[in-house]
């Protein structure tokens, strides 16, 4: 199986950065994570009024796949099935989940309750953006770029996809990190490899 | 390839009947199976009608001869799927290529719900042996084994449409020469987290649940396992009787829109619908009877019974939600509900929709309300709506003389 597939765009939120391919494109020090991501929101004049219904983690994972496909991405040389996505995280649902429990107190909340699960931010990025292919999402300590890589070229290796956005979206309270990558078969200009070493660069850089 | 796949054999276990037989005498008898919940200690006791099978798991137990008791959804599951194998009756069934494919939403919960009331009170505490078989595939597992199939066996869990996916899967697996026989279906028990998180959501009635009326309030959960025995052309031929029919057509659609909820004009279930009518070579008037997936939600009802007047409009086939017997037995459903429409084309049945008073205001149509027999039923529609958007239907046909 070859592996000649390359990340052709990257993003990231973290530290109250917004990264897009490796470059800040937007920051505001200081704020809490739920004022972050509305900045990020607005910043970008996003519209779309279902995001104010989202978890952090949803809103997280939302916003940094805005970014990553903004400005680039031909989503029309693919079909929907052909696009898929894999995310990673080390808190599952946590932060939401604790959220939950808190209301059952008083009186459990089903909007919040329909946030516990972590594949639900997949879900709010497919039906922004139509995107029907193979979905999965893993738990994992940290981030493991080794299997990222490994995953994502079975599926584009064997043709279960054209083209897949992978990375890791976390939040717990007020620690958060996302980072994503469009990984697809054709070299565009500024892409590099789709290998371990690239996915840590970029990983890393903005820790 | 494209061969034809026929129904050997049903087998059901829901709140109305431990077996098929128990099933069409409660239908006749328009006698629904809810009550108040008996299985375990809940506030909810008497303000949640719940549809249980009326076997506790010692009486399960017992007749079933499993020695470890790893879980209510298998002891459900493998009463119906042993009835369905028992029934469909094949001949040197060894000789072929036969596997068990089972859904379920909640595995082994009842038990992991037992060990955390020990565990949580002091982390020495609570029998490990409770966690072991919690995962949905484990039922499967367990089932198989005493089924003595060995050749193929998986889990589908793809909530409340996961046995409509489980029979669609079975045929896929027929058609592509991989299997020659498959019991195909699923099961699942009511638990703590099932009552609790379907409470949460705000869509279980406090009384008895009135599907497709206009004044509905919500579902009754139920319980149970329904399996069908899918086989080939080669295995139908060696059968020596005729099979109770063929499944002819199915489809599965994404609303795409909500973790919980249908979208309002029901995109997903209409595409499932249409899709499934177009595999099976049939035009909507060719329906005679829909088994709706009918929870008696606002929502679900709303969303299913849009879409059907999107497909249907203007002529309606007669219609009923078997929910308002059973209860929602969520990843059962869909394999219950496959045998009622098996034996609704076999024996010419049309099931009424209990407690129907209101037309809905939206809505040109109204399901049935009388239990009628002898009707000639040649295609039947059997819809399997899940969380996620997952959206499946079956259509099973008459197979003529």
């Amino acid at each position: 199986m070859s592996a000649s597939n390359y990340i052709t765009s990257s993003s990231a939120i973290s530290d109250n950065i917004v990264f897009k391919d490796n470059k800040p494109v937007f920051e505001n020090q200081g704020a809490e994570v739920a004022e972050l991501l509305l900045s990020v929101y607005q910043h970008f004049g996003f519209n779309y009024p279902k995001f104010y219904k989202m978890d952090n983690l949803s809103k997280l994972g939302w916003l940094a796949a805005e970014v990553l496909l903004q400005n680039g991405f031909k989503k029309d040389d693919y079909r929907p099935e052909e696009i898929g996505i894999v995310l990673t995280n080390a808190n599952s649902s946590l932060d939401t989940d604790l959220k939950y429990v808190e209301t059952i107190k008083e009186f459990p909340s089903p909007s919040v309750f329909v946030y516990t699960l972590p594949n639900i931010v997949i879900g709010e990025i497919c039906i922004r953006n139509k995107f029907k292919g193979e979905q999965a999402f893993f738990i994992q300590e940290e981030f493991d770029p080794d299997f990222i890589v490994q995953h994502v070229n079975y599926l584009l290796g064997n043709d279960i996809l054209k083209t897949c956005v992978c990375g890791w979206v976390d939040l717990l309270d007020q620690s958060y990190h996302a980072s994503l990558f469009m990984i697809e078969k054709e070299n565009h200009e500024g892409s590099v490899a789709f290998s371990t070493e690239n996915l840590n660069a970029a990983f890393g850089n903005r820790i | 390839m494209d061969q034809t796949i026929y129904v050997a054999g049903v087998g059901v276990i829901s709140g109305i009947g431990n077996n098929v037989a128990e099933h069409l005498a409660s239908f006749e008898r328009e006698a629904a199976g809810m009550a108040d919940i008996t299985l375990f200690e809940t506030i909810h006791q008497h303000s949640r009608p719940v549809a249980e099978v009326k076997l506790t798991d010692d009486e399960l137990i017992a007749q079933t001869g499993l020695s470890t008791h790893n879980g209510r959804t298998a002891l459900l599951s493998l009463v119906a799927a042993r009835e369905a194998m028992t029934d469909a009756d094949i001949p040197d069934i060894k000789n072929w290529r036969t596997g068990f494919v089972s859904a379920n939403t909640v595995g082994g919960m009842d038990k992991s719900e037992d060990f955390f009331v020990h565990f949580l009170a002091d982390n020495s505490k609570g029998k490990l042996k409770n966690v072991f078989d919690h995962e949905c595939g484990s039922m499967t597992e367990i089932v198989a084994d005493e089924l003595g199939i060995s050749d193929f066996m998986t889990t589908i869990s793809t909530a409340c449409s996961s046995s409509a996916n489980a029979i669609f899967y079975g045929a896929r697996l027929i058609k592509n020469d991989i299997l020659d026989v498959v019991i195909a279906g699923g099961a699942d028990a009511i638990t703590k987290f099932t009552l609790n998180g379907f409470n949460t959501l705000m869509i279980l009635d406090k009384e008895l649940c009135k599907p497709f009326d206009e004044n509905r309030e919500g579902l009754n959960l139920g319980e149970g396992a329904g399996y069908v025995v899918l086989i080939s052309e080669k295995v139908a031929q060696k059968l020596g009787k005729r099979p109770y029919c063929k499944l002819s057509g199915y489809n599965n659609s994404n609303d795409a829109f909500h973790q919980t909820a249908s979208s309002p004009d029901g995109t997903g279930s209409y595409l499932a619908m249409k899709k499934a009518l177009k595999k099976s070579g049939l035009n909507a008037t060719d329906i005679d009877y829909i088994n709706l997936h009918g929870t008696g939600t606002p929502n679900n009802d709303s969303a299913e019974g849009t879409a059907i007047k999107r497909l249907f409009h203007p002529a309606y086939p007669p219609m009923s939600s078997t929910k308002s017997f059973t209860g929602h037995t969520l990843g059962a459903s869909g394999g219950v509900e496959a045998v009622f429409s098996v034996l609704a084309v076999k024996h010419g049945l049309i099931y009424p929709n209990l407690r129907f008073k209101t037309r809905m205001t939206d809505l040109p149509f109204e399901p049935e309300t009388k239990f009628q027999k002898g009707q000639k039923i040649k295609h039947v529609m059997s819809n399997s709506f899940g969380f996620g958007g997952n959206c499946t239907s079956l259509i099973f046909s008459e197979v003529k003389e």
